[in-house]
């Protein structure tokens, strides 16, 4: 599988690829996209909760209307004008006559919402929400919270209990997260594993897109440009499509490196003190087989997406024809993503095993959950194989498809070009 | 003893046989011309002849010896197609196309620089491919062909795009390499180079070999058989002859096929004997282009021609 040809090979790609310009503003550009896309997140949920909303509340109480109108004005999104909070007392038996007389506004979303409170409320905490758009998790997640105070503060009012008795009631459960592995020490789990899991899901996703799609490319150009002739007087197909793909994947490999630098830095010194939230627990063999994974992964996809160049002589065709090899990477991606919520689901217990899907998957569930050995063993195990089988398969098909010029062959022609023997 | 022999070549790819049992020989010392219309089985049989392709059946031998994986350090290839990566300077250009034939040493360099230099692209040699003319990237493809002295070399089409001077340079570098005692296989369906170039040639058409041997020998047999006659007189009565094939009369100028070479001086005695008055006879030299228009023009007509004329 590896002579001197191939190295000639190597040498080149990596001349061209990994000593560029390109290469450095890639290297820049990826984390810049992560953040970016991190950062749009964000700003796309506050974008949608810091709507402005005009709300009106309705109690039987002048009390309570008081009491609210006192909490609510202390808050921020009532001091800078997003919310425009009214406050009404009425009679109950008034209020469906109240509700006819408001449903115009609330239809013509004059008034975002109206809430009612009743006096058999303060004993219950069941309250009514008016809308046209009932279930605005923006205007509960804002409005729970003094609602609920103003209720405890009158519901202990007069019941002889001392103020910070009363403090307590109102304070809201605080989520702790301690990790539980089986080594003996349980530490407390800040948001630095859910980061990790993300950061590697994401590089994994772009590092093979991008080379993937690198290495498609410049099958094609040798294709069209007719190099492929010259080089195949020269190097057989297999060890000219072993030198490509080892180019390449030791230069996505470099770039990897690059961007898990901080992360090893981090671990292996005490330098830096992170904030106890973004606290990590990650150790070096987590980081070594992320590593041997994303090797493993990339010379898996840089040959599929080598075979898919050399099927196709043009980039649009080869578009259309990459399609299956994207969803072998868009799944696992967005499995990966999902399981920052919950790690330890079916989905996710048997992706992260499956071929192709480990690769993007296993390294996420690790970071998030305690992966059992034998599980990260069976997905190296499978990651390889795969690796293996997909080489020959992809192999067959270059050199097949590297000297097929002209119509652009059907998937049932490339499935017939496995069985030639030469 | 022949340099190179192709024998019973078969390749198929599925239900389209591309190269149909051919056979040529390549004579030390010569250069020969593989000559055929687009499609016809030239690339396949490239293909094949420098180990890309596994024939079906057949067999290539050089020198003696069966083609095999080590034959590629020996052969040099010149596509039709100009293939060069376009963002490499000329220098590491010339090198990696080397180095990929097993020559990384200092030698190679010497030689890259001596071919810079003749054609006149020594100073060019840190510029990118892309950044060069059509022309000048065509000598750089030259050169990466030959730089390694390989022992075979296959030239596709090599003067598309050159001009007068340049066509000149490649024509001496040609033949000084076929002094060298280089084999030399110029595949083409352009018939002139051809017909300057080479000595031999091989005609293919649907995969098949339709003529082969010596051009001289070709061309003078073809040419033979025409004769062109400026006369004074009837010569109507030549319609019934048995060696006249065909007579085109204008009037005082003819063209007449006869059915054999030798049937010539024949011919001429039988003009003289019906008093006809001869100005200009002439056994002329066919060109290849049109025994190569004969024997491949009309597709109906050399299907029933099923046996390869060999010469």
């Amino acid at each position: 599988m590896f002579n001197k040809k191939t190295l000639t090979i190597i040498k080149r790609e990596l001349k061209e690829k990994l000593f560029s310009k390109n290469f450095i503003i890639m290297t820049l550009l990826i984390p810049v996209l992560m953040f970016g896309v991190l950062g749009l997140q964000t700003f796309l949920i506050n974008y949608n909760s810091d709507k402005s909303a005009n709300i009106r509340i309705v109690t039987e109480s002048s009390d309570l209307t008081a009491n609210l109108i006192t909490e609510l004005q202390q808050k921020n999104f009532v001091k800078n004008k997003s919310y425009n909070i009214s406050c009404e007392t009425i009679n109950k038996n008034d209020f469906a006559n109240y509700l006819k007389a408001h449903k115009k506004e609330l239809e013509a979303e004059k008034l975002t919402g109206l809430i009612f409170i009743s006096d058999s409320a303060k004993a219950t905490k069941k309250i009514g929400y008016y809308s046209k758009n009932p279930n605005d998790n923006a205007v509960f997640n804002k409005l729970k919270s003094p609602i609920n105070k103003v209720l405890i503060a009158q519901y202990f009012e007069g019941k002889q209990l001392s103020e910070k008795d009363i403090a307590y009631a109102k304070e809201s459960v605080d989520f702790n997260a301690f990790r539980v592995t089986s080594g003996d020490k349980v530490e407390k789990e800040g948001y630095g594993n859910r980061i990790v899991s993300f950061l590697f899901t994401f590089l994994l996703y772009m590092s093979m897109i991008f080379a993937g799609t690198m290495m498609m490319r410049s099958v094609i150009q040798e294709k069209t440009n007719r190099i492929v002739e010259i080089l195949l007087s020269s190097i057989n197909a297999k060890d000219l499509m072993t030198g490509k793909i080892l180019g390449a994947a030791i230069t996505s490999f470099f770039q990897m490196a690059i961007w898990i630098s901080p992360l090893i830095i981090l671990l292996s010194t005490s330098i830096f003190m992170l904030p106890p939230e973004f606290v990590m627990q990650i150790d070096m063999i987590q980081i070594l087989y992320f590593m041997l994974n994303f090797a493993i992964g990339s010379i898996t996809f840089l040959g599929l997406f080598g075979a898919v160049g050399a099927i196709f002589d043009n980039e649009q065709d080869a578009q259309s024809g990459i399609g299956p090899v994207m969803v072998l990477i868009i799944i696992p991606f967005f499995i990966a993503i999902g399981m920052q919520d919950k790690a330890d689901n079916q989905i996710s217990t048997i992706s992260s095993m499956l071929p192709f899907a480990s690769i993007i998957v296993m390294p996420a569930r690790m970071t998030l959950f305690a992966v059992p050995l034998w599980e990260v063993l069976t997905s190296i195990v499978v990651n390889a194989a795969t690796m293996f089988a997909m080489f020959a398969i992809s192999g067959k098909i270059y050199r097949i498809g590297i000297l097929q010029t002209g119509k652009k062959p059907k998937w049932s022609e490339v499935v017939k070009w496995l069985r030639y023997d030469n | 003893m022949h340099a190179l022999e192709v024998r019973n070549l078969c390749k198929a790819f599925g239900a389209l046989k591309a190269v149909d049992d051919i056979s040529f020989s390549v004579p030390e010392g010569s250069i020969f011309g593989l000559i055929g219309r687009n499609g016809a089985g030239k690339t396949t049989t490239i293909r094949m002849m420098m180990n890309i392709y596994l024939p079906d059946s057949g067999s290539v031998t050089l020198r003696g010896s069966e083609i095999g994986p080590d034959f590629k350090d020996k052969v040099g290839y010149l596509p039709e197609e100009r293939g060069l990566y376009k963002k490499m300077t000329v220098w590491d250009t010339l090198l990696f196309f080397a180095e990929l034939k097993g020559k990384a040493d200092k030698d190679i360099k010497n030689k890259a620089m001596e071919y810079l230099e003749k054609f006149q692209l020594a100073n060019r040699r840190n510029t990118k491919v892309e950044e060069l003319s059509k022309g000048n990237q065509q000598k750089v493809q030259f050169i990466a062909t030959v730089l390694h002295d390989p022992e075979f070399i296959i030239l596709d089409e090599p003067f598309s795009g050159l001009d007068p001077i340049n066509t000149n340079i490649l024509k001496e570098i040609i033949l000084s390499l076929k002094r060298a005692g280089k084999v030399i296989i110029f595949s083409t369906h352009l018939m002139d180079f051809a017909e300057k170039l080479c000595d031999h040639i091989a005609m293919i058409h649907q995969g098949k070999i339709i003529l082969s041997g010596s051009l001289k020998e070709i061309k003078s047999n073809y040419g033979q058989k025409n004769i062109s006659l400026v006369h004074d007189g009837d010569i109507s009565f030549l319609k019934n002859d048995p060696f006249v094939e065909k007579v085109d009369d204008f009037g005082n100028y003819s063209g007449i096929k006869i059915t054999d070479p030798s049937k010539a001086q024949a011919l001429l005695k039988t003009l003289i004997e019906h008093n006809i008055i001869i100005k200009k006879f002439d056994a002329n030299d066919i060109s290849l282009h049109d025994v190569f228009i004969e024997l491949a023009g009309n597709d109906d007509e050399t299907e029933n021609n099923n046996g390869a004329l060999n010469v």
